[in-house]
Formats: structure tokens, sequence, C-alpha cells
């Protein structure tokens, strides 16, 4: 019965396809593999209308661009940082909710609710908060040291103002993810492992966290992703700045498309971007995945 | 018994603790709402403290400034339409791949998944000179169109995930009755799916709200710009005057805590129920 249904309705289930594939060919394939990858192999610039083949010349001269390389380094940086803080925030805030406890609906609403705001946004309100209300607030608390900090000043600051920012709107979703996790390990096991001892940080690290590796698998791949997406927040918090101290791939192809018109200098920039978040997540999810507890 | 009193004990002070914790960790949007109702000189007496008086002026003045309500309505028109038009066309795509037997369906789902890996910062340059070229810049419907093709790959694969948990039998059961395969999937099956086409939705809504990078590139036309390009200009125009700018911060962010507070259970059931399957 079931496969007669299928087979008399297989051209249907086919066609039901056509709309998303042809969507996601516009957006995403057509621009990615007939767009950005052959383009990186031509000199072009769009205001002085010239296009030539150049095969990998663009690529060459990426290999000395200080401004590339120092891009390429600040977002492994960003990305090591947040994707730790995040997980280690996330993890944290989960812990301590997954128990019975009061209010915890509304505190866990508190938790996610800056992940539903928007990169640009989020840059405001840590702007304002930076340059307004911290120095302020030290200066209050009798911190002169702290109050005279200019934060987007020096670039080992301004990382720290990214980071808080990056870690405060993106801890929210992987918290709901860790949140699942815990729920998910049977009461019973965390009983016997008190029975025997193992209580507090122990469970945690020997009970918990071993259990909660398919999350940890997802969670990385979610926030490593994200991390090297990063776009909005340097771009509206420091603007790449000071002095270039901030700037991320991803501002730096934009800067390259969108102020000097290096078409096919920034599709190759595109290109190697790719090429690492491929190689990045297909490494993370090969670690993790063997790291992972079967029950 | 006095496992019981450990227990109760902890019900308060924990959970009292962690709440207090969560306040401070939405001290952020607090203030920025709190000061967005104060006269600038008042925000640098002090920013703690609960505005004196009801101060609309900011408001009035951040609107004019941000050029409010067209711009409000743009985002409204792209986020609408990207969700409409995402939550059909990932539906149809996710209920034929899972109505799909052998390789066809895994390839159609692995070409779908891949798609998470590249993200838009990729192929912005191309879009931009793409959307050039078949007059989609400066639309509201090109940005819906694009939203749509990079929402595919999410939509598929939640709505995959779970109509997976759909019993054939109803299907074979409606067929009997006389139900084209087209009655099934959107008289019978559509119905069923319905938590996660809320959770689908409100998240492309969300997201398309928030989009800054596509209509800053694709949208030049000042009438056609959405909220997040105008408070990003706006912030670069008028930089110390804050009074203005988190006014017009606050009137930014309160459609998507209305969407956050009205579908909360719907983002984060969904979002746990996506994650305990995968």
């Amino acid at each position: 019965m079931s496969s007669s249904l299928h087979k008399k309705n297989t051209r249907f289930y086919l066609i039901l396809l056509i709309p998303a594939v042809c969507l996601y060919c516009l957006a995403l394939i057509g621009p990615l593999f007939m767009g950005t990858v052959p383009s990186a192999f031509y000199d072009w610039n769009i205001i002085k209308a010239k296009r030539n083949f150049i095969g990998l010349g663009n690529f060459m001269e990426l290999f000395r661009d200080k401004q590339f390389l120092t891009s390429l380094v600040f977002t492994l940086k960003l990305g090591i940082v947040t994707v730790t803080l995040n997980n280690i925030a996330a993890f944290t805030i989960s812990y301590f909710l997954n128990e019975r406890i009061f209010a915890k609906g509304l505190t866990r609403s508190m938790f996610f609710m800056p992940n539903t705001i928007g990169g640009i946004m989020v840059s405001f309100i840590w702007c304002f908060l930076f340059t307004n209300v911290f120095p302020k607030m030290f200066a209050a608390a009798g911190m002169e040291s702290l109050a005279q900090i200019s934060w987007f000043g020096s670039g080992s600051m301004a990382f720290i103002t990214i980071v808080v920012a990056a870690v405060w709107t993106g801890s929210g979703f992987l918290m709901v993810l860790y949140l699942a996790g815990l729920q998910n390990i049977s009461t019973d096991i965390l009983e016997a492992g008190e029975i025997d001892g193992c209580t507090g940080l122990k469970k945690v690290v020997m009970i918990q966290l071993p259990l909660l590796m398919p999350t940890i698998t997802i969670n990385l791949f979610v926030s490593i992703a994200g991390a090297f997406k990063s776009f909005d927040i340097p771009y509206a918090m420091t603007g790449g700045g000071p002095a270039g101290a901030t700037n991320t791939i991803a501002l730096n192809i934009y800067r390259d498309a969108f102020s000097t018109y290096n078409m096919g200098y920034a599709c190759a920039k595109s290109v190697i971007l790719f090429v690492i978040v491929m190689i990045i997540t297909c490494g993370q999810l090969r670690l993790t995945r063997t790291k992972e507890v079967q029950m | 018994m006095r496992g019981m009193g450990k227990k109760k004990r902890r019900y308060w002070i924990q959970g009292t603790a962690v709440l207090l914790a969560g306040i401070l960790f939405m001290m952020p949007v607090f203030l920025i709402v709190m000061n967005a109702f104060k006269p600038n000189a008042e925000i640098m007496l002090s920013f703690l403290s609960f505005p004196k008086s009801l101060y609309l002026h900011n408001f009035q003045e951040a609107m004019r400034l941000m050029n409010f309500w067209t711009a409000f309505g743009n985002t409204a028109v792209i986020a609408v339409g990207t969700v409409i038009l995402s939550v059909i066309v990932s539906y149809m795509a996710a209920y034929g791949i899972s109505h799909l037997r052998g390789k066809t369906a895994d390839r159609f789902y692995l070409f779908f998944v891949l798609g998470q890996l590249v993200s838009i910062h990729t192929v912005m340059v191309y879009i931009s000179v793409m959307a050039t070229r078949f007059h989609m810049n400066n639309t509201l419907w090109g940005m819906i169109l694009i939203h749509g093709g990079f929402n595919s790959a999410f939509g598929v694969m939640t709505y995959t995930g779970f109509l997976k948990s759909v019993p054939r039998e109803l299907e074979e059961a409606a067929a009997i009755d006389g139900c084209s395969a087209f009655q099934i999937m959107t008289r019978i099956v559509l119905p069923l799916v319905k938590p996660t086409t809320m959770t689908v939705s409100v998240l492309y809504f969300l997201w398309s709200w928030n989009e800054f990078l596509l209509p800053s590139i694709l949208i030049g036309n000042s009438d056609l710009r959405p909220l997040t390009v105008n408070l990003n200009m706006f912030k670069s125009a008028s930089g110390t005057e804050w009074n203005y700018l988190i006014a017009g911060l606050t009137l930014t962010l309160i459609p998507i805590f209305v969407i956050y507070i009205l579908a909360q259970k719907y983002i984060t059931n969904g979002m746990m129920a996506g994650a305990v399957k995968s």
C-alpha cells in the first residue's frame, strides 16, 4: 500500500522540491560556484571596469597582504576566545537552571533574550555601556584606573568589548541546547553517582560532561560557524579599529568589495574564508564525534 | 525529612540567586529602555536612576531622524514576506524529501544541510553583482527572495526531522478516503506540524528583522532601507547624542521583545526538540 502511494506520487514529491532548490541556488550555490570561486582568479574592479584572468595572482598577493593576514589572525583569536567563553557561560547557566527552582521559566527567558537581538542593536547597547555607563560606574566606585580606560582606544581593549558583546548575545542559544542535553541525562545515573560519592564538581566532570558530548558537538559546531561569520558586532562597535586591530575577515572582504571595489580580490578572500570554515567545522565534528559516549 | 528541607531550600535560594543573575544579565537592556525616557543632561548626570518624568521628546526626535515609519514598514514587509515565502518553500521541500525514497532523498537532504556551512560573507560580493544585473537591488522582493534562499537550509532540516514522526498510516487512510496528494500535504499533515511551523516562523521573523549586512549591500534607496540600516546611519551621524540614539534603539527592539514574549514557548521548545532529535 504505502509503496504504491509512494510510486504514484514520486513526480509530485520531486516537483515540491523545485522552489526551494531554485531559491537556494539563487542565493547560495549560484553565487558561490558560478560567481565567487571563478572570480577569485580574475583581476576584477567594477569602478575601473577591468576583468582580466590572472590565475592564482590574487591568492599569491593574499599571502603578502599584511592587512589580510592580521585580520585572519584576529578572526582566529576572536573565534577561539568567543567559542570558549560562550560555551563555558552557556554550560554554567544551564547547570544552575537544571534543577527544580523558583521562577525557572522567567530566568531562562532573561538569559535567552539577548540572543533575539540583532548584532547591530547589541553593538549599540554595549557602545553605550562602555562609553557612558562603565566609566562613571568605576569612577563612582573609586576605581580610577578602570574609569580612565578608553575602551575603544586600544586594540586589546576594543577586543574585550567585542568579546563581551558577542558572548552576551551568543550564549543564550547554546544555553538552551545545553539545558536540553542536561535534562536528557537520566536521574538514575546521577543518583547512582551520588551514592558512590560523586557530587559537586566531580559529578559535572565525571558524569555530566561526558554524557553531554553530543550536545557539545552541536554547540561547538554552531558557535564555531558563528564565530567566523562575525561581522555585525565588529563592524558596528569598532569598525575594525583602532588602526585595523579588530578587523575580521568578513569585514575585510566587505571593505574590498564595497569601498575599493576590488571584486576579484574580495572573492579570493571569500574562497579562503569558505575553505577555513569547512576545514575547522569538519575537523571539529570528527574530533568530538569520537569522544561521544554511547549509552 | 531533612532531604525535603534541603530541596525546598535549594528551590528558593538557588532560584533567587539565578534569577538575580538573570536580571543582571538583562541589565544592559533595562538601562537602555530606562534612559531612553530621559533628556541627555539627565542621562549624563545619572544613568541608573529611574526617569523623573516620561520625557517623550527623544522618541519623537529619533523617529524623525531615523525616518522611522518608512523604515519600520520596509522591515515589516521584508520580515513578513520572508516568513511566508521561506515557510512555504521549506515545508514543501521537506515534505518532498521525507516522502521520497532512498538515495534521492538523502542527496537532496545533504544538499540543503551543507548549505548551512556557507555564510553570507562568502557570497555577498557576488550577490551584490548578481542583484544589480537582475535588477533585484533596491527592491524589497529581492531581499525576500535571497532571505528565502538562505533560510531554506534551516527550514528543510527542521521540518524533515519533524515530518519523520508523523505516522504514514494517517496519510494512507486519507488517500483511501479520496484525498489527493496535495490535499494530504496541506489538509492532513500541515496542521500536525503546526508547532514546527511556529518555531520556524518566529526564528525567520527575528532573523530578517535583525538582518543588517544584506540590506546595507542591496538597498541604496533611502525610502526602502530597513530599521537596522537607518539605525546604523543615525549612529554615525549623531555621534554623541545618546538620548536620541537609545530612543531609536528602544523602538527597534520593542517588536523583537513583543514577538519573543508572545512566542517564547515555540522558540525554546522548538529548539530543544530539534536538539534532542539530532
